[in-house]
């Protein structure tokens, strides 16, 4: 059960992860060579029906809801690769393109 | 095919911020309005080793949203990663729910402007986090990018398609609004993104029960919007199919400034969220005393009060719509009818003096309920007219006190002494003798003058209810 | 513990061990730095602390306040964390010093801390040889004497293989002792921090440290630290399970020796032996390279160039910004590793894989509780399939670097604790021994690596 070039362009799209057409012949082989390698799990018949293992606790904790920050030694300005008037900075996306989240376009 | 009508058929996804001190998932403020990327920390950026802790609080306001909206509650549901690129989301992944969410199978009964009663199915009901901000047009060829919002606790609440045109699909959202709003859950400001509204829309034949290719509309920033761009897309839907064509399944923004839609313009193929449950936190368990003490606190909903108030106080259906609108305001009628007042008058107070001042002045209701009582006992008794009733209103909400005593003060308290009116009746008729005459040849128009001149006489105390008979006896008719 | 005047001599001291030991390429942080910020630290310091004195390193995918956390990639080159890992305040609260941060798999992936985007490490005892991996450098400098202790990170028995290579102890704790915040993600549901030591005392004194609840991490259990127990006199009560699928046919025989061996001491000190069989051992290593690759093609999501780290630019919009960071800043074992968790993930293929995955991992788990409920209290195996291999031996093919954590990622996957101490030597190189113990019964494991330390010959031919 290979990988095809398209399908691995495609998931380095979605992984937001360059790849070069040098690379990608190589990557197709190894990746097929992986994917391949892990999908024996698919013949084993006791996998249809088992429930999934979850490591930790069974149930999660509550926190209180006081607004105490966890701590920063220094401010987000210090570490951040573009910074301006308080923001990070990006290079513009596409004009007029909203998130996934319908939060939609902020104008000033 | 002339006079076949279309029908649309609309699903809505809303976002609701939940009114909670700190984040879903961290510690940081949420509150709004506060300076970029100030309520912020390791684990709201998303900065390589911090994790997600759970605020009880908003779990528990989501289990009152899920009761309120007759949902039933999952004891045990799960959080999941839905995983996408933006710059507003750091972590590359919204802790959301997806497989097993909080809540499913709820309902919420409204008036359809349209249809009468409809009562929408609420399909599901889950707890996420919120993403930043991006401003576009801050800068030149940069977007901008604030994380104050990123963390901030929401819940989706997601309708099947069941609303059949745009006012009847905004009409459910007030009707949500004022649930959750009720339920002290949420601001439910559009305009301020406390919450937000996705529509998914198809159209078809009237008659027709196989549903149509549905797009997706977002960008909707106002309850009026709601309707503008949900007509937009219908329309543009219809002229498609009219004209033979098909409908691409595709995400359309709104644009309010034009009033019309087009196609968010991205090259990717459709959304993979490769949704997988979040590895960082366990299974979200509704502990039994939340669901008990939820249900307990769960207030008497909008569309119940209105109707008790119609069967219970006797009062008109407009009149109850106006009074259960706020939460406030309709606890303030109950407690001026529980002070002593009759359920008519006190509604017509209330809706009247009472709400005109709190909407002067910014909110708040400021005379006590029991003076409001008391007033209305005074008015009813005849000692002050309504006229100086609202004086008397106006006096209390600036400096308090007692009803009477300022009436008193003001020179307000009407005269209902018999003696002292007859007194008054018979000076005027003294001083009026051309008139009394004239009157007794069959003027009788001119008892109205007469009970004007004794109100003169009188500077006003004089109770006109008691006046016109007494002027009656003495001018013999 | 260490006189408060002693300290600053201790600082000094483990500098001066960490610059000899440089040729191991074993440490990220300049050695100014480190000689710097341990003269500090030595005034600092609470000398009446559990650690008081004890210099330990610390891998770089762990975040300190002191030194810049690189997780062995460009994508984070120089960056300061904000914050540190509650495991490293919990090692400061109790008077250790933190002496510098090690070389790592780029983001903990890999067996041979080949893949680090700053050079590969050298196994101590033959520079053509790799330490092991991830946590390479951490291991490496234990086994040179240059500290007691160090700090490494487990997804799939990075801290156990490499002590086992370089002849060590390394002790990972069971999921949910040690918590995770400030430990940067790899594989969520299967990271723990681990900790080597030149002793079983050292590594074990150092996990209580570092070990108990943490509300900052939702999946660190609600329990007190590690309580230690008394080393033993001998191991009389104990039951041992050997698991058959640990002792295939094709195992090295210098490894298998060595087992024996140790097998034999055992016995001596006066456990009785089981031969047990955990059946699906065999389907681990694919389960692993599911789960693990899923969870961190999300985990590494984070890293797009936008609020920290460098950023790779002349990107026209935000897009390109992440392509190119994440396609230049990522190394290929990284980059194959998300890809491959991205396609499990997706549409069409979740239930195939990552499901499945989830599901095969549940039965894998209950094979371990299937033996510990029938009167076994630890397992006994090989750390290892072979004693450290060369460098660059196992770069060909992706999937022979997997196998080289065959008998460590069933640990991982049941969420158990194991532990790895130095058995014997096979042509002059290392050899470890594996103790599996349930969930939460650390103790049970220190005893029995108690009384193994003290007859075993660890440094002797098998």
């Amino acid at each position: 059960m290979s990988v095809s070039r398209d399908e691995v362009q495609k998931i380095a799209r979605l992984a937001e992860l360059h790849v070069d057409d040098a690379a990608l012949p190589a990557l197709v082989e190894q990746m097929s060579r992986i994917l391949d390698y892990v999908a024996q799990i698919a013949g084993v018949a006791a996998t249809e029906s088992a429930k999934p293992f979850i490591p930790g606790p069974a149930a999660t904790r509550f926190r209180g809801d006081t607004a105490e920050p966890a701590p920063l030694a220094f401010p987000p300005a210090r570490m951040a690769p573009a910074f301006r008037d308080g923001f990070f900075l990006v290079p513009r996306l596409g004009a007029f393109e909203a998130s996934a989240q319908g939060t939609g376009e902020e104008g000033e | 095919m002339s006079g076949t009508a279309w029908e649309a058929v609309i699903g809505l996804e809303t976002h609701v911020q939940l009114r909670t001190r700190s984040k879903m998932f961290c510690g940081c403020s949420s509150a709004f309005g506060a300076p970029p990327n100030t309520n912020v920390c390791p684990v709201c950026l998303g900065l390589p080793g911090a994790l997600p802790t759970v605020n009880g609080r908003a779990i528990q306001l989501a289990v009152r949203a899920a009761l309120a909206l007759n949902c039933q509650v999952h004891v045990r549901s799960i959080f999941a990663r839905k995983n996408y690129f933006y710059p507003d989301l750091p972590k590359g992944y919204q802790i959301s729910q997806y497989e097993e969410p909080l809540a499913t199978e709820g309902s919420l009964a409204f008036t359809s402007p349209d249809r009468g009663r409809v009562t929408a199915t609420i399909v599901r009901l889950h707890v996420e986090e919120d993403a930043g901000k991006s401003l576009h047009d801050r800068f030149p060829k940069a977007t901008a990018v604030d994380l104050n919002r990123s963390g901030v606790p929401l819940v989706e609440i997601v309708t099947g398609p069941d609303f059949r045109s745009p006012s009847e699909a905004r009409a459910y959202l007030l009707a949500l609004k004022e649930v959750l709003e009720y339920a002290d859950i949420s601001d439910c400001d559009l305009e301020k993104g406390s919450l937000r509204v996705d529509a998914n829309l198809s159209v078809r034949r009237a008659g027709d029960t196989a549903l149509g290719t549905k797009t997706e509309v977002k960008n909707i920033n106002s309850f009026a919007f709601v309707e503008k761009a949900l007509a937009v897309e219908r329309d543009r839907q219809i002229a498609v199919l009219a004209a033979g064509g098909r409908i691409d399944q595709q995400t359309m923004l709104y644009d309010a400034k034009a009033n019309a839609v087009r196609p968010q313009r991205t090259k990717e193929e459709s959304k993979d969220y490769r949704y997988f449950p979040e590895p960082d936190l366990p299974p979200l368990v509704v502990p039994e005393a939340w669901l008990t003490e939820e249900r307990t606190a769960l207030p008497e909903l909008p569309a119940a009060r209105r109707e008790r108030f119609a069967t219970q106080y006797g009062l008109p259906a407009q009149d109850a719509a106006v009074l259960v609108q706020s939460r406030a305001v309709a606890d303030y009628f109950e407690a001026v009818v529980g002070a002593g007042a009759e359920a008519k008058p006190a509604a017509n107070w209330v809706m009247g003096e009472a709400l005109a001042d709190a909407n002067a002045r910014g909110g708040a209701l400021r005379v006590p309920a029991g003076a409001v009582a008391r007033l209305i006992a005074l008015v009813k008794e005849g000692a002050v007219s309504h006229q100086a009733g609202k004086r008397v209103f106006a006096a209390l909400a600036e400096g308090g006190g007692d009803p009477r005593a300022i009436a008193g003060s003001l020179g307000l308290l009407q005269v209902a002494d018999i003696n002292a009116l007859a007194r008054w009746v018979e000076d005027v008729l003294a001083a009026h003798a051309a008139e009394v005459a004239r009157y007794r040849t069959g003027e009788t128009k001119l008892l109205a003058f007469f009970v004007g001149q004794v109100m003169k006489a009188s500077q006003g105390k004089a109770d006109p209810k008691l006046v016109s008979p007494l002027l009656l006896e003495r001018l013999g008719g | 513990m260490t006189a408060a005047a002693d300290l600053p001599r201790v600082a000094a001291d483990t500098a001066d061990r960490l610059a000899r030991a440089e040729p191991l390429k074993a440490l990220l942080t300049p050695m100014a730095d480190v000689r710097a910020s341990l003269a500090t630290q030595a005034t600092r310091v609470t000398p009446a602390g559990a650690l008081a004195g004890m210099p330990v390193v610390v891998k770089d995918n762990i975040c300190t306040l002191e030194f810049t956390t690189s997780c062995g990639s460009r994508i984070l080159e120089g960056y300061r964390s904000p914050f540190e890992a509650t495991a490293i305040a919990r090692l400061k609260a109790a008077g250790a010093l933190i002496a510098g941060k090690t070389n790592c798999d780029e983001f903990a992936m890999g067996s041979s801390t080949e893949h680090s985007a700053y050079g590969r490490t050298h196994h101590p005892l033959d520079p053509e040889r790799v330490p092991g991996g991830s946590s390479g450098g951490s291991a490496a400098l234990v086994a040179a004497g240059a500290v007691p202790a160090a700090l490494g990170s487990e997804t799939g028995g990075s801290v156990r293989q490499p002590a086992a290579f370089c002849g060590v102890v390394g002790i990972k704790p069971t999921y949910g002792r040690v918590s995770r915040y400030g430990l940067v993600a790899f594989g969520s549901s299967l990271d723990q921090i681990g900790v080597f030591g030149r002793t079983v005392s050292d590594a074990a004194r150092v996990l209580r440290a570092i070990s108990g609840h943490d509300p900052l991490d939702a999946t660190c259990e609600d329990r007190d630290a590690l309580a230690l127990p008394a080393e033993p006199e001998n191991l009389q009560g104990f039951v041992v399970g050997i698991p058959k699928e640990y002792f295939p046919p094709d195992l090295d025989p210098g490894v298998r020796r060595a087992c024996e061996r140790a097998l034999g001491l055992l016995k001596q000190l006066g456990a009785s032996l089981r031969e047990v069989s955990l059946p699906h051992t065999a389907h681990a290593i694919p389960t692993y390279y599911i789960i693990a690759p899923a969870e961190a093609s999300s985990n590494l999501a984070r890293y797009d160039g936008v609020r920290y780290g460098p950023r790779f630019d002349g990107a026209v919009d935000v897009r390109a910004l992440y392509r190119s960071t994440r396609g230049q800043g990522f190394g290929p074992e990284v980059r194959r590793r998300i890809l491959v968790g991205t396609y499990v993930l997706s549409s069409g293929y979740y239930d195939a894989y990552y499901r499945r995955a989830q599901r095969m991992r549940a039965l894998i788990a209950q094979d371990f509780r299937t033996v510990f409920d029938r009167g076994v209290d630890l397992l006994f195996t090989p750390s290892t399939p072979s004693p450290p291999f060369k460098a660059g031996e196992k770069l060909g093919d992706p999937v022979a670097m997997y196998l080289a954590d065959i008998f460590t990622v069933t640990a991982n996957l049941a969420g158990l604790p194991a532990l790895t101490l130095p058995i014997g030597r096979v042509d002059g190189l290392p050899v470890g021994g594996q103790l599996i113990a349930p969930a939460f019964l650390e103790d049970e494991m220190l005893e029995a690596a108690f009384a193994l330390e003290r007859v075993v010959p660890a440094t002797g031919d098998a």
